[in-house]
């Protein structure tokens, strides 16, 4: 089972900030890094928000490492593709595999460089806004934004049942593996099936039930949401503001640069 | 991954998702108007892809980890327009609890996952059920070939996005799929297998589910018990 980061999201230090403020924050870091054309403003913004995230939201530098490892690695083997298979500009080195030319050139290179810099600035980015925001609050941002009534339920209702479904996959799998239910490639086959099916049919009359008790409760459609946003500091939006407003000028200033 | 498509791409695939998921609202807003006791079972619907997509697919290749899409069971249990609003749902969870995927590339892989793979998938299925081919049959080509349009598609967007210096974003095409097709193209027959068994357990346990969502009749479910007792 993967890490969910909501536990973290509902407990860190930057819990009772405004959601709108951070989430205006994160994606605006995210829109700035993609938008960029040179690696220093995704860079800058990698390491501003991982500081951010460890050193003001307080999540464990070890949980933050072992999050940004994963896409970081995916990134840099995906970067090595573009690297040898896109071209322009002088090249750098050349080699031949089964008689055709695979090299890499300075254009290549910078490209390699600036995806694996925009992917490492948006994924401290995304994981400013997964590690500090609860994901309730981003339902009521949600629903002042006018998003579709229906959407905006169907997401509570998931979000709700993820946390059943998870209770349940758990306990039927523990009870799997301790009787050799996915000792060979057959077995594990079989047991991951019938672990699909039977959380399918437990969800599924988890979900009539709820049904009837929202019946009772007299449901007609619509799910109600609690808004209690608090308004922040003008400090706060100063600083948002202004650190923005930095990324956008560093991104604008650093356009035509290139390292190779 | 987040920050991994350039601008222009980004937004081109959002606008391309868009209406696919407008209309999928505009139907669940509708159904949920008429019926209100669909919504809590998309709900369930929806959680189980997201829990299944989680979980560790048993992989053929050892050392990769490989993830289940799920989204060919949602197809063919509600239809791909549904599918593509609980596909973006899924992905925006994935993105927010388990920091999978990302915000700037979510349309690109709303796209992939949740619309051109449960199309496929339904259209296969439904196409099956009229020639009358083995229900289990169809349902492996379904959900097997519902993750391989997803990994082709994927390629095709990097491959758009990143076109090859000697054969362009044809080039670039074939490289990306060769990569993937390694883990993608087992991952596809496992996740079909798995899939049509989940089917038969569902089946054997609740068959009136699948007759209520009018994905089999009476008589298919009738037959198919007969035939395992």
């Amino acid at each position: 089972m993967e890490q969910i980061l909501d536990v973290y999201a509902q407990t860190n230090a930057l819990r009772d900030v405004d959601t709108r403020l951070k989430l205006l924050l994160g994606v605006c870091a995210i829109i700035i890094g993609v938008a960029s054309q040179s690696p220093a403003a995704p860079f800058f913004i990698a390491v501003s928000m991982a500081f951010i995230t460890v050193a003001l939201a307080k999540i464990p530098v070890r949980l933050y490492a072992s999050l940004i490892t994963i896409p970081v690695s995916f990134a840099i083997f995906s970067a090595i593709i573009i690297l040898l298979m896109s071209g322009g500009g002088e090249p750098i080195f050349t080699f031949f595999i089964a008689g055709y030319p695979i090299g890499a050139t300075t254009a290549s290179a910078n490209l390699a460089l600036l995806v694996v810099m925009r992917t490492f600035g948006g994924m401290c980015s995304l994981y400013f806004i997964a590690l500090t925001t609860p994901i309730t609050e981003i339902f009521s941002v949600m629903h002042t934004l006018r998003f579709p009534r229906g959407l905006i339920d169907l997401s509570m209702l998931i979000y709700h049942f993820i946390f059943v479904l998870i209770g349940e996959t758990i306990s039927i799998h523990t009870a799997q593996v301790l009787r050799h239910g996915y000792d060979t490639f057959r077995n594990s086959v079989q047991s991951f099936a019938m672990l699909g099916a039977m959380v399918f049919i437990r969800a599924w009359q988890q979900g009539e039930d709820l049904v009837i008790a929202m019946d009772a409760r007299c449901y007609d459609g619509k799910l109600e949401l609690a808004d209690e946003s608090r308004k922040p500091g003008r400090v706060v939006i100063g600083a948002t503001i202004v650190y923005l407003g930095a990324c956008a000028y560093l991104a604008w200033l650093t356009a035509t640069m290139n390292i190779f | 991954m987040e920050g991994f498509l350039p601008p222009f791409w980004c937004v081109f695939w959002f606008a391309v998702s868009l209406p696919f998921v407008a209309y999928g609202c505009y139907r669940l807003d509708r159904l949920v108007r008429e019926e209100r006791e669909t919504l809590p079972l998309l709900a369930v619907a929806g959680a189980f892809v997201f829990v299944l997509s989680s979980l560790k697919l048993p992989s053929v290749v050892t050392g990769s980890s490989s993830h289940p899409t799920g989204t060919g069971l949602s197809a063919i249990l509600f239809g791909p327009f549904l599918t593509s609003v609980i596909g973006l749902i899924v992905l925006l969870f994935q993105a927010l609890l388990l920091a999978h995927g990302g915000l700037s590339t979510l349309g690109a892989n709303v796209f992939s996952m949740g619309i051109a793979g449960p199309f496929v998938a339904y259209g296969i299925y439904r196409c099956g059920k009229t020639i009358r081919l083995n229900t289990f049959v169809t349902i492996f080509v379904a959900a097997a070939m519902a993750d391989l349009v997803t990994y082709l598609v994927t390629s095709l967007q990097l491959a758009l996005a990143f076109p090859a210096q000697s054969g362009g974003i044809v080039g670039a095409f074939v490289g990306f799929a060769l990569i993937f097709a390694v883990t993608q193209v087992p991952l596809a027959i496992v996740e079909g297998v798995i899939i049509a068994l989940t089917f038969k357990y569902i089946i054997q346990s609740r068959p009136d589910i699948l007759v209520r969502l009018d994905v089999l009749s009476q008589e298919q479910v009738t037959k198919i018990r007969e035939a395992f007792k």
